[in-house]
């Protein structure tokens, strides 16, 4: 028995070993300057195992369900969010993980695939069953692949090449409970224990904007880079909105139904930051005393913390306003953008996308449309102008779609002069679909999916992303950079497209046959037959005529 | 002279007008002008293509050959903010071409009615063609070339059936004449362009017959307008370096998989078509317009190619797979020619109402329906059902009509058998 156990012991130990595995979970409380307060979750599991090794399968906490899908569509990385809501740059700043609305999913694959699109369909059915998520109605007509727009976020082997990149995104997809309870499956403690524990359906889906995702990228194991890992990060990003909630004094168990009952006996670390950097004007209480504060300074702007560590026992935290409400001026990040249709009636129309620079220096940016293929543009209608100015893209790539096949994709790269409003326009025709092309509610619309503007910030306001070169949010504390990747997603436009009359389709086939018809007859009797005279016979018609002279004109007879 | 000068002048000053107004765009966007397979805006995006290096034919934005492509690049880099005035340029020069083949055609009928007067009954003077009509009939043509209003809007709309109309002109003066270079070179580019044109080759072959009397011309026509064909497919490979442009061109004609609305019957048919029975709907649709007639009709006009060449403009301006107002206005401009058979036309009064009458109906109904939404698909589709079976009617009066006036110029007014009134009818 004691051999038994003492083999147990050592087997456990070898595992713990051979697959040293890490996992932190985090939590971040960050008030907005309107009535909302963001939370976002992040667990992070970083798996020291090469990622081009085919043995992915004996895992320790990495979701084994994940691994396979990886390993057998020889996925790189991968990058899913389903979203609710749209996030508002403008007055929210910059969210920590980016998420187009509905779902979007972006995959690099590795370099020595061979079947990328066949792969692609495979995995986005593979997601679609992992999440339950309608991410298998992504093919080849709905994705692109853009060559500027996704660099990888992790390391590669190889140079780049673009052509093993694709993205999709559904902007209808509507996120609900089915999508959470398989997401949080994927956690090594499910949702029983940790922070996790927090993410109840209810008052998740009471928010203004909440979105679900998952990164998985390689990333250096140490500073050398001799060895890679793999990073896997799923991340919640929830804004609540005070006036949902009744009070502006928030707490756990207010934002979330219940406190923290225990710490996950697998994390590593597991952290709650609430953000205090805005309480010298609208002054809060937090209760219990933070464990600490840190003070973050990054690219010259500095925020502070309190810290607080989830220990093995219950725990809640609580946030009490100072009596008077101050209101303080919004100040709107240096760069965000809105998408908006022009145009009336369903034959032509529009479409705009606005991108403010705030900056006092001009920024480099790519926009991405990505366009279904039912909305063929006219890309010498593509006006760009900033300020008032026309002004010419450094460059241009354009991927045309084609009818019921592929989407288009324009990917666009501008300066952004300082201070300015930059418009791209261009004009598209609306296409009439097929009657059985249509979707069930025909007059709902389409969607077109998010423009998506990537750029470099050179100053560090209102950025809250996690650097490249880090997995937690910790690790964006004191990471001053030369400058802050962004990626910015506008709204999802809807069209409706002009519908034919769905119950007509055997009166057309009539009427229009009947036409043809109509050409047939006589000229098939033309070209057989010749003329004739013939002694007229008196049939019904005749006499019917007869009949009805004698009637109307018996005063001339 | 001066009257010439006066209508074309006119014609010009009408067209410029309208295209240096307002209302240009509005006349551009409108789907009975403007299609798929003839939009100047299609053209304008294919070149902006070329010009950053995509290949124009990766997409579904044009449906021409790359020959004709090359054309219009040409046009619109040499000519810039002149460009509409080119188009209307062609139709000028289509409209004096109508006139030189009308003229032409008159004159041989003429020519034909002189050599078979012993045939013909001598009380039936009026049924002749006699010598005003010289002037005025080719007069008349020309008239309802350059101001019938769907030529001058698709002149204004500046869409590239414009080039095809002057090809069709071309080719109707060059089988007058029984020219077989013109006749070869301008159905070859014809076809190039819209692909049915090609039908006309037994027209070709027959006017050479006819014109020529020599068998070996004739045969020689065929078959070099159809090696000029094969020529220039082959060069437009070599312009493009692959096949790509067939499927956009001819396969996209063919298979009709933009269902865009236009006057035809094709769109609203394969809207609404259940998947499964496309395809032999599509074949049956386009055999009805090629091949279907193409022999019957042949050799019932075989002593008139021109008469047949017109049957078959019309036949592919109905039931070609997209059909905009310019092929009806170009059909409807070669009417004045049949004049000599108009009382022998019974419908022809019927259907040139039912024209004006759909011709104003439509783009109500469609303003109704893609506009303010409170009309939907099925009463564009009926007008232009009606506008079609207007077209129809045309078509089958022309033909009845032509046998109808052989028959009363040989055998005279008389309806009566052994003194009972009897009628004339197909047996």
């Amino acid at each position: 028995m004691a051999v038994v156990f003492i083999l147990l012991c050592y087997f456990q130990l070898s595992l713990a070993l051979q697959y040293s595995d890490k996992f932190t979970e985090e939590l971040v409380l960050k008030p907005l300057v309107q009535d909302q307060i963001y939370a976002h979750f992040q667990f992070t599991t970083i798996w020291n195992v090469d990622a081009r090794s085919r043995d992915l399968f004996q895992s320790h906490l990495f979701s084994r369900a994940l691994s396979e899908v990886i390993v057998r569509h020889n996925v790189q990385e991968l990058h899913i969010s389903l979203t609710a809501g749209l996030w508002n740059y403008e007055t929210w700043g910059y969210p920590i993980v980016d998420s187009a609305p509905g779902a979007e999913v972006w995959v690099w694959f590795k370099d020595d695939t061979n079947d990328i699109d066949t792969n692609w369909k495979q995995l986005t059915n593979s997601l679609s069953g992992l999440l339950c998520a309608s991410l298998n109605q992504i093919d080849n007509t709905n994705s692109i692949n853009p060559d500027i727009s996704f660099a990888p976020t992790g390391i590669i082997s190889n140079t780049l090449n673009s052509s093993f990149v694709r993205y999709a995104t559904l902007p209808r997809e509507i996120v609900c409970t089915e999508n959470l309870t398989p997401w949080k499956k994927l956690l090594p403690c499910d949702s029983k224990l940790g922070l996790a524990t927090l993410l109840n359906a209810g008052p998740i889906h009471n928010t203004r904007y909440h979105s679900l995702s998952i990164h998985l990228r390689p990333i250096c194991r140490n500073a050398q880079c001799d060895l890679a890992s793999i990073e896997l990060t799923q991340s919640v990003d929830l804004v609540y909105d005070f006036t949902i909630l009744g009070t502006r004094n928030w707490s756990l168990r207010k934002l979330f139904g219940q406190g923290i009952m225990n710490s996950c006996p697998l994390a590593d670390t597991s952290t709650i930051y609430v953000e205090t950097t805005n309480n010298d004007t609208n002054i809060f209480h937090l209760s219990p005393t933070p464990d600490e504060y840190l003070i973050s300074t990054r690219g010259g702007f500095s925020s502070q913390f309190a810290k607080y560590v989830v220990k093995e026992r219950p725990m809640t935290i609580a946030a009490s306003y100072a009596d008077k409400q101050m209101y303080t001026v919004n100040i709107p990040p240096p760069l965000y953008a809105n998408q908006y249709k022009i145009g009336y009636g369903q034959q032509k129309g529009g479409l705009v996308t606005k991108i403010y620079n705030n900056h006092w220096a001009p920024i480099d940016v790519v926009v991405l449309q990505n366009l279904p293929w039912y909305i063929p543009i006219y890309l010498h209608t593509l006006k760009i102008i900033s300020n008032g100015t026309p002004m010419k893209p450094q460059k241009l790539i354009y991927k045309p779609g084609k009818m019921r096949e592929k989407a288009h994709s324009l990917e666009l790269m501008l300066r952004l002069p300082a201070k300015s409003t930059t418009s791209i326009k261009f004009y598209f025709d609306y296409v009439f679909l097929k009657w059985q092309e249509y979707p069930p509610d025909a007059n709902h619309g389409f969607y077109i999916g998010s423009a998506i503007i990537s750029g470099h910030l050179p100053l560090g306001r209102n950025y809250t992303g996690i650097p490249q070169d880090g997995s937690t949010y910790a690790s964006s504390f004191n990471a001053s950079r030369k400058n802050y990747f962004v990626q910015i997603r506008t709204e999802p436009i809807v069209i409706t497209l002009p519908t034919p009359d769905f119950s007509m389709p055997y009166n057309v086939i009539c009427l229009a046959c009947t036409v043809v018809a109509l050409a047939f007859g006589p000229l098939h009797n033309i070209t057989t037959k010749r003329l004739v005279l013939k002694v007229n016979s008196d049939n019904l018609l005749t006499k019917l005529k007869k009949f009805g002279r004698s009637l109307f004109c018996s005063k001339k007879l | 002279m001066k009257s010439h000068l006066i209508i074309y002048g006119l014609a010009i000053f009408v067209r410029v007008f309208l295209i240096y107004s307002d209302y240009r765009e509005n006349i551009a966007d409108r789907i009975e002008i403007s299609t798929p397979l003839n939009s100047f805006n299609r053209i304008l995006e294919s070149y902006y293509r070329m010009s950053i290096g995509v290949d124009p034919y990766s997409s579904d934005v044009l449906h021409e050959s790359p020959l004709h492509l090359h054309f219009y690049k040409h046009i619109i880099e040499n000519t810039g903010q002149y460009l509409p005035l080119v188009f209307v340029f062609c139709d000028v020069l289509t409209a004096y071409l109508l006139y030189l083949f009308a003229k032409k055609y008159i004159l041989n009928l003429r020519i034909e009615q002189y050599i078979n007067m012993n045939l013909y009954l001598k009380h039936l003077k009026d049924q002749m063609l006699n010598v005003s009509d010289n002037e005025a009939i080719p007069l008349y043509v020309t008239v309802m070339y350059l101001f019938n209003p769907y030529i001058i809007f698709n002149c204004v709309a500046c869409t590239t059936t414009t080039f095809l109309n002057l090809c069709l002109a071309t080719f109707l003066y060059a089988i007058c004449s029984g020219s077989v270079i013109i006749g070869a070179v301008s159905l070859a580019i014809a076809s190039l362009q819209s692909l049915y044109p090609v039908i006309l080759i037994s027209a070709l072959y027959l006017s050479v017959l006819k014109y020529q009397n020599s068998m070996f011309k004739a045969v020689i026509s065929v078959i070099s307008c159809i090696s000029l064909l094969v020529v220039f497919i082959f060069s437009s490979y070599y312009l493009m370096g692959s096949w790509n442009f067939i499927p956009q061109t001819y396969g996209f004609i063919l298979q009709v998989s933009d269902q865009q609305p236009n006057i035809g019957i094709y769109w609203y048919f394969f809207m609404e078509m259940f998947e499964h029975f496309k395809e032999l709907f599509i074949c049956s649709y386009q055999i009805n317009v090629t091949i279907l007639y193409f022999i019957p009709l042949t050799i019932k006009f075989r002593k008139d190619p021109v008469l047949l060449g017109i049957c078959f403009i019309m036949l592919t301006g109905i039931f070609k797979s997209y059909p905009s107002i310019g092929d009806f206005g170009f059909s409807l401009a070669l009417l004045p020619v049949m004049k000599y058979m108009y009382n022998c036309m019974q419908q022809i009064f019927v259907s040139i109402v039912a024209i004006i009458t759909t011709t104003t109906l439509a783009p109500i109904l469609w303003n109704l329906w893609i506009y303010w939404g409170s009309a939907n698909a099925n009463f564009f589709f009926g007008t232009t059902l009606a506008f079609i079976t207007a077209h129809i009617f045309i078509l089958t009066d022309v033909s009845f009509a032509h046998s109808k006036h052989d028959y009363l110029l040989k055998y005279g007014n008389d309806r009566t058998i052994n003194g009972q009134p009897a009628k004339l009818v197909l047996g």
